[in-house]
């Protein structure tokens, strides 16, 4: 396991010299899956060669999708057997699916495409609604506007934010606004979003600035638009009401807007779907409660994060893989397999962690032995649907949704995050806190000192990680590092697992 | 001009939340609600022998607690109310009633209830979850979150009277306030005020920050006074602007703005008097409630409104401000790490400017801006633009070029 930090070149972009041996069986795993992700983009272009080829050169995002394989290398570092076959299956799903979304999106580009039919069948949503309402409009295609564009190519590469950064920058929004809703407002000023769609479902999830480039989008799509409320303060019984009126009104919109009728039969057997993955997903968060977790870095919640959003109930495909890796977690559980070499220190991770480092969980336990066994994105709703009822169903739906990314813990009252982190920490028998300190969350900076003196309270070891989300100008990967290390070696005084992981440059990295 | 009769007592009573008028009626055995937002309607916490008080955080100076709590990236007024609540600034409060409208200010407020910041056992917090567009159930929503968590509250745990009538007792004088408020601010629209920026600002913010009962003789004193003031005959000021973004509750704020050479004729801020100090029109035919909470969401120039009709009605709104009122031209501030100002106060300037064809300013701000040399260089600046349109203007229409064309 050791050394993998030898594995990087040293002229900063930390691409590998060479693929990581891992022993025979894991490395031509490892080798094999490789080979499918790049199968499943060339398989992609051959679809619908002439679209893709334009929008690489019309989108300046596009090019950071090809170093999607490097992004998969990233997080499945340093893992093994069953481990590394459970990483390997949600990211492959995570890049099927992508593939498929950014296909639609040039197929259906008025700018590549001029007068296509596909665009007319299009609902545009903001990417933070989950899709199982739209799951009631087979006939129609949604695509979420800012998850091809910018929010998954800030996971794929770090230098995709910042140009666009200073596009809202430049315009004059300030500096210190969170850089999510910055970077989504920069690609509407340099109208760097596929121009598609009959309609656009608007939301004010999750937070202040999602909310406000709101008019950075409605003024580049120019298309009618639809605000879909969610309330802030979800544990009250008296918002229900209003939260099911709201999905509601949306439904009916959709139906004036495409001419479609809802359809419940759909969207009921949709919401057993998502049901059925709830399961298989609470299966994995049971075993991480052992001393024996199967699932620890970051697949856990990207894969969560991704089917969450985008899976609605609709793509069957992500049930055949929880299947899967849930067959490989049980069985590996039963034998007692370690989920890494050695697990000093079994974490919680909270708060919104970057998107231009996710692979930080991985460095955590390759480098210090620092397992993450539950984080905050995770640990979003986990409501079961009525499937018979109606008016049941759609109170359920309203509920999720309050309980959605990034909506759930940093609204609503700060029992939500605050208490909500002992309780992991207690259930997963953690013994360390990795808390992200994400400079520009307005929501989570107004608890810092609570936090801090809570965690005195407890004992915890609570570790500040100060990152910015997508803009690694800020602080950067090397930086977030920096802060662990320097925990590490001075207050508990711990050797590395991998003394050549504890300090490399990658500022020019994907 | 004359000073007013009453500014330095309006200005003594600025120097402290807790001051002389609220002292007194809370002696009267009057129950004192501190509020920050626009979205916690007003004139419901002055039912009864309630009295409204809008939280400041005067004379701030260091905000180092505060900042231990709250970040470095957190604006400056929700760190000074946290502050001064720290201080025990507020200890003089009942309930403090909060809405989760900004992030920043809903932390702040929570901290009242994490660090138990006020020392008395009927003292209670509630949040109010406010929609984000007006819609049939939208506002229901909003009524009943107002009578749940406002006018229910105060009755379960003070007995306040928070009967219809109480109600409309609390709207009638409420409206004498704003018809006072409004007719001294129609001076305003005068090619020569007579009264200033500075001195609207500090009289707007007494009526919020002041028990209504306690302030209205005075205020209606100066009303009358304001009637037969003259304006000094030469102008103090070189362009007229109008003021829009963010929290301001610091009148040296204006008084920095005036003087720089610009006078302040319209204040469409949080704390401002557009919104805040419109008569509420009451058909008693209809519930009382709902028409109070319709015209707290109709009224609101908040930017957290998203429907596509609100944004453009803020556009609209500052657009008619500006004509009304005779400004040449409109300050957008944004109090720093404001974030829907953040994004408003780019937007809508750039807007302004490019669709509506009126000159705009941004600036960010931070809480006390009165030792701001920065800023009153961007105001001067701003000044000499305004002039030199106008100058341009002038030269223009004298030369005959059509009022198009320029």
């Amino acid at each position: 396991m050791a050394n993998l930090g030898n594995l990087y070149r040293k002229d900063r972009t930390a691409i590998l010299k060479h693929r990581e041996w891992r022993g025979f069986a894991d490395t031509m795993y490892d080798y094999y899956r490789w080979l499918v992700t790049w199968k499943d983009m060339i398989v992609m272009v051959l679809k619908a060669p002439v679209s893709t080829v334009k929008g690489l050169f019309r989108y300046r995002w596009m090019a950071s999708y090809l170093s999607a394989p490097a992004f998969v290398d990233r997080h499945v570092a340093g893992l093994r057997g069953a481990h590394l076959r459970i990483a390997h299956l949600h990211y492959n799903m995570i890049v099927k699916h992508a593939t498929g979304l950014i296909h639609t999106s040039f197929v259906a580009d008025e700018k590549i495409n001029p007068n296509n039919k596909l665009s007319k069948k299009i609902v545009l949503t903001d990417e933070i609604i989950p899709n199982e309402i739209f799951s009631g409009f087979p006939n129609l295609t949604v695509v979420p506007l800012q998850t091809i564009p910018i929010f998954l190519t800030s996971m794929v590469d770090q230098q995709i934010t910042p140009p666009y950064l200073e596009v809202t920058e430049s315009f004059g929004v300030p500096a210190d606004v969170c850089p999510l809703p910055s970077a989504e407002a920069g690609v509407a000023i340099e109208d760097d979003y596929p121009k598609m769609g009959c309609c656009m479902v608007a939301t004010n999830m999750p937070c202040d600035g999602s909310v406000m480039n709101s008019t950075f989008l409605d003024r580049r799509l120019n298309l009618p638009v639809h605000l879909f409320n969610i309330p802030l303060r979800y544990h009250d019984e008296d918002v229900q009401e209003y939260a099911v009126e709201e999905v509601k009104e949306l439904i009916r919109f959709i139906e004036e807007q495409t001419g479609e009728k809802f359809d419940w039969d759909v969207f009921f057997k949709a919401l057993k779907n998502t049901n059925k993955q709830l399961e298989y997903e609470l299966e994995k968060w049971d075993i991480n409660k052992t001393a024996y977790p199967q699932m620890t870095g970051a697949a856990f919640w990207l894969y969560r994060i991704y089917y969450f959003n985008l899976s609605g109930g609709v793509d069957e495909r992500f049930l055949k893989v929880d299947k899967k890796v849930n067959q490989i977690m049980l069985k590996a559980y039963e034998q007692k397999v370690p989920v890494s070499k050695e697990m000093r220190h079994r974490a919680v991770v909270w708060s919104c962690p970057a998107n231009y480092y996710t692979s930080f969980a991985n460095w955590l336990e390759n480098c210090w032995g620092i397992n993450v066994v539950m984080d905050m994105e995770t640990m979003i709703s986990y409501l079961k649907f009525n499937t018979e009822d109606k008016e049941e169903a759609l109170k359920d739906l309203a509920k999720t949704y309050q309980r959605s990314i990034m909506r759930k813990h940093t609204k609503g009252g700060y029992r939500n995050v605050v208490d909500e982190l002992w309780r992991i920490v207690e259930e997963y028998n953690a013994d360390m806190v990795i808390m992200y300190d994400q400079i520009s969350c307005k929501g989570m900076d107004g608890l810092t000192g609570v936090f801090d003196d809570q965690a005195r309270e407890r004992d915890v070891k609570f570790v500040w990680v100060k990152q910015d989300l997508m803009d690694p100008r800020t602080i950067s990967r090397r930086d977030m590092r920096e802060q662990v290390n320097q925990y590490m070696s001075t207050v508990l005084q711990e050797n590395p697992l991998d003394p050549t992981l504890v300090d490399f440059e990658d500022d020019l990295a994907w | 001009m004359r000073d007013l009769k009453y500014i330095y007592e309006f200005e003594k009573l600025l120097l402290e939340a807790n001051n002389d008028l609220v002292q007194k009626a809370k002696n009267d055995g009057g129950i004192a609600l501190g509020y920050t937002c626009y979205h916690v309607p007003e004139v419901l916490l002055n039912c009864g022998n309630c009295f409204s008080v809008r939280l400041r955080a005067p004379r701030t100076g260091s905000l180092d607690i505060a900042t231990y709590y709250m970040s470095n990236f957190l604006c400056g007024f929700s760190k000074a109310i946290l502050e001064r609540a720290i201080e025990g600034g507020y200890q003089f409060l009942d309930a403090f009633l909060a809405s989760e409208t900004c992030s920043e200010m809903n932390r702040s407020a929570e901290h009242f209830e994490l660090l138990h910041l006020v020392d008395n056992e009927k003292f209670f917090l509630t949040f109010l979850d406010m929609p984000f567009k007006i819609a049939n159930h939208t506002v229901k929503h909003y009524v009943m979150q107002t009578r749940n968590k406002i006018l229910n509250r105060l009755t379960e745990v003070y007995g306040v009277n928070t009967s219809d009538d109480a109600l409309l007792k609390a709207v009638e004088e409420h409206n004498e306030v704003c018809r006072l408020m409004s007719e001294i601010g129609n001076y305003r629209k005068e090619e020569n005020p007579r009264i200033t920026g500075y001195e609207y600002h500090v009289l707007n913010l007494v009526t919020y920050c002041c028990p209504k009962s306690l302030i209205l003789p005075m205020l209606r004193e100066t009303a009358e006074e304001l009637k037969t003031r003259e304006p000094d005959v030469k102008k103090k000021f070189r362009a007229k602007i109008v003021v829009v973004g963010s929290e301001i509750d610091d009148p040296d704020f204006t008084a920095l703005i005036e003087e720089s050479g610009a006078l302040v004729v319209a204040d469409r801020y949080c704390f401002g008097a557009m919104p805040g100090r419109e008569e509420i029109h009451i058909n008693p035919n209809e519930d009382i409630l709902t028409q109070i909470c319709m015209h707290y969401l109709q009224t609101s120039q908040c930017p957290r409104y998203m429907s596509h009709e609100k944004v453009q009605e803020r556009r609209d709104y500052v657009k008619w401000l500006v004509d009304e009122y005779h400004a040449d031209g409109v300050m957008y501030e944004q109090l720093k790490f404001c974030e829907y100002w953040g994004y408003e106060r780019a937007l809508a300037s750039y807007v302004m400017s490019e669709d509506y064809g009126v000159p705009t300013a941004a600036v960010d701000r931070q809480y006390t801006a009165s030792a701001s040399g920065q800023l009153r260089t961007r105001v001067q600046a701003f000044v000499e633009r305004l002039e030199i349109k106008r100058i341009q203007k002038e030269r223009a229409m004298k030369n005959g070029e059509s009022r198009e064309s320029l």
